[in-house]
């Protein structure tokens, strides 16, 4: 019988922990994830993947978990005596990270620091392989258009502060230990599965909601903003890809092309059977609806940032050279892909309050 | 009325010649240390000036104390000089590095923005956040590759200031500094470690001095010289990040060999080479162009590597003379 690999993901129950659970459970492994602790249910991302542990085959399983406290994660990682971590838990909003700053700090610096300090101290440096969520926010205020692997940080955030200690202290634990550890720089990527207060998935369910009369208006910050987005399913690909090397190396992982915030919000409109025009500038710019003669986009200057990063473009052909890699889903099949969904739940909602059920949803 | 400074971390070697510096120059110093009470300001009293800072225990991670400090000294120029020292024990105690470290300064700029009242914000920065420079002098513009869990943290409080500095428009700054020296620091720093040593081997008390890897290059500099450049960062009308250093590297074998001539003797028939004195990585060069702080500050080190050798030599003499020797 061969042993089954064991992997440990931080952060399952966020988008990338549920794809990349689902990649992993498909490749056989053993799947160990980490969850907080919250007064209500917060693993509705991987429900499906949910396994009885009376079932003796049971190869996923959750475990309440906190990157902010380093002898829950020495316990697990001794439990479990993973192969492979995974650590994609983070505070991961960059607004919010202006409002928690030292929270940041603590759950996206120190707590990566914690799990590379777990694998030493139980001596697993030679056995336990660490993948490490970097990001673009890294690049803040580029200083190269496109953005690889070689080029200079600038962060802008207390949040691309807080990943840039991880990212150097993962570089510092691979060459002081010899530990098997890596980044992967991800540029943006999205999915159904996006939190509902990041920018792509508030446009699409805003504009579903818009679309079926739920809502009237969607107030957006900067819609000039260019990123590079690409779908969070092509790019878990990748993350598992760089722990079966040779040698850890760090990667940019991104599609290559970048388009503007008011352009996702145009690809949105179209899936979801709107034609929008713009009119006005600055922050009086406003999206108007053509055939209702209605504002359905507006600009809130509450939205901006102290700090804003105007363009991300990475650059991943060190991904394609050395690890064949490349994403598959353009971003307009992407936000084709989140506005249904979108519009499957806004066509839920809408059929339940016509049947006089009284539903107050989450507001931002 | 006196200008108010507050300094954090004042119990150490820049915070002791900061504290001098600016009681000199007409301040009302008030300096502050984990634990104001069972801290002997040991480096305060060397330099007589024990009596007149106000001190206070202060925690950077704790933000009342953090408020407490600041409304107490009513500082308009914060210096934060606290917070973990040693490069080789941030792989002993990562996380209390950067708790320290990082912590620190976002606990600092939290407070400062609270407070809402102009204050002037110098951080102390390290020439370890551009790790290995190899035959290029690092200025201003040089990239970061820290090579440490002190050289990370220190990093990423770096970007923090700049951060806060680019965010809310406070006046902060960062001085990259390369490795200061002076007599007041602890035999922990390779430099007093090896001057002590050639010390106490002239005065026959030991034989032997072991040293890890002596072919690492840096730019030492004088401290009491480097605590005016933090002064001078301060009183700009913008504020910036500096890089302060000599200008001149020489190795740590060169280090050693001045420092035993010093007492008459040669180091090659002293010193040992101890693999467990080896960091799990190292710097090998430690290369600064300090020209920015010449153009922008008038700054110039008064002295290199050799007069911070013939300084901290002439004063572990004196300590030896009056018994007051520590290995």
């Amino acid at each position: 019988m061969t042993v089954l690999k064991k992997a440990l993901i931080t952060g399952v129950t966020g988008q990338d922990g549920s794809y990349l659970a689902e990649l992993l459970l498909e490749k056989g492994y053993e799947v160990h994830g980490l969850k907080r602790r919250a007064s209500s249910f917060n693993t509705e991302r991987v429900d499906h993947l949910y396994q009885d542990p009376h079932n003796p085959h049971q190869r996923f399983h959750l475990h309440y978990g906190d990157l902010t406290d380093s002898g829950n994660l020495i316990r697990l990682v001794q439990e479990i005596q993973p192969d492979e971590i995974y650590n994609l838990g983070a505070m991961s909003h960059v607004a919010v990270s202006f409002e928690q700053p030292e929270y940041a700090a603590d759950a996206d610096g120190i707590g990566t620091l914690r799990l590379l300090e777990a694998i030493r101290i139980l001596g697993l440096s030679k056995k336990t392989r660490f993948y490490q969520a970097s990001t673009s926010e890294l690049y803040g205020l580029v200083q190269e258009i496109p953005q690889k692997e070689t080029t200079p940080f600038y962060p802008r955030s207390p949040y691309a502060v807080a990943k840039l200690y991880a990212y150097w202290i993962t570089v510092n634990y691979r060459e002081a230990y010899g530990i098997y550890a890596c980044n992967g720089i991800l540029f943006n990527h999205e999915s159904p599965r996006r939190g509902e207060t990041f920018v792509t998935r508030k446009i699409t369910r805003g504009i579903a909601r818009i679309k079926e009369g739920l809502d009237d208006c969607l107030y957006l910050g900067n819609i000039d903003s260019l990123r590079d987005w690409g779908h969070s399913r092509d790019y878990v690909q990748m993350q598992w890809l760089m722990l079966q090397q040779d040698k850890p190396q760090d990667f940019v992982i991104a599609t290559g092309r970048q388009i503007k915030v008011r352009a996702f919000v145009e690809l949105t409109c179209k899936y979801a059977g709107i034609d929008i025009r713009w009119e006005g500038s600055g922050v009086d710019e406003k999206g108007v609806d053509t055939a209702t003669g209605k504002v359905i986009v507006a600009v809130d200057p509450r939205y901006f940032r102290p700090t804003e990063v105007e363009t991300l473009l990475g650059d991943p052909s060190k991904a394609k050279r050395e690890l064949g890699w490349t994403p598959t889903t353009t971003v307009e099949e992407l936000a084709k892909e989140m506005v249904e969904n979108d519009l499957d739940n806004a066509r839920r909602e809408k059929l339940q309050r016509e049947h006089g059920f009284k539903i107050v949803g989450a507001h931002e | 009325m006196s200008r108010k400074a507050l300094i954090c971390g004042v119990s150490g070697q820049d915070g002791a010649y900061l504290a001098k510096a600016l009681l000199d120059k007409g301040y009302e110093v008030t300096g502050t240390s984990r634990d104001a009470m069972a801290s002997s300001f040991a480096s305060l009293e060397k330099l007589g000036i024990r009596s007149a800072v106000r001190t206070l225990s202060m925690a950077t991670n704790d933000f009342r104390s953090v408020l407490n400090a600041l409304e107490t000294s009513q500082a308009t120029e914060v210096y934060n000089l606290a917070g973990q020292t040693s490069v080789g024990l941030s792989f002993e105690q990562p996380v209390e590095t950067m708790d320290s470290i990082m912590g620190g300064v976002l606990s600092l700029l939290e407070a400062i923005r609270f407070t809402k009242r102009s204050i002037k914000f110098y951080n102390a920065g390290s020439s370890e956040c551009f790790g290995d420079t190899g035959g290029t002098p690092a200025d201003e513009n040089a990239i970061f590759q820290p090579r440490s869990p002190y050289a990370v943290a220190k990093a990423s409080s770096h970007w923090l200031v700049r951060n806060y500095r680019e965010s809310y428009g406070l006046f902060a700054c960062t001085g990259v500094l390369f490795n200061h020296e002076s007599p007041l620091r602890p035999s922990r720093f390779v430099t007093q470690k090896i001057i002590r040593a050639a010390a106490s081997i002239a005065a026959g008390q030991s034989e032997f001095l072991h040293l890890g890897n002596c072919e690492i290059q840096r730019d030492w500099g004088w401290a009491p010289d480097y605590v005016e450049a933090m002064w001078m960062m301060l009183q700009q009308s913008e504020p910036e990040d500096i890089v302060i250093a000599t200008g001149r590297t020489v190795s740590l074998e060169y280090f050693v060999e001045q420092s035993f001539r010093f007492f008459g003797l040669d180091s090659k028939q002293h010193v040992k080479t101890d693999p467990s004195l080896l960091r799990p990585s190292e710097i090998m060069v430690g290369r600064a162009d300090p020209r920015r702080a010449f153009e922008k500050l008038g700054w110039k080190a008064s002295t290199d590597v050799d007069g911070v050798i013939a300084r901290m030599c002439e004063s572990a003499k004196e300590s030896l003379a009056k018994g007051a020797l520590r290995p």
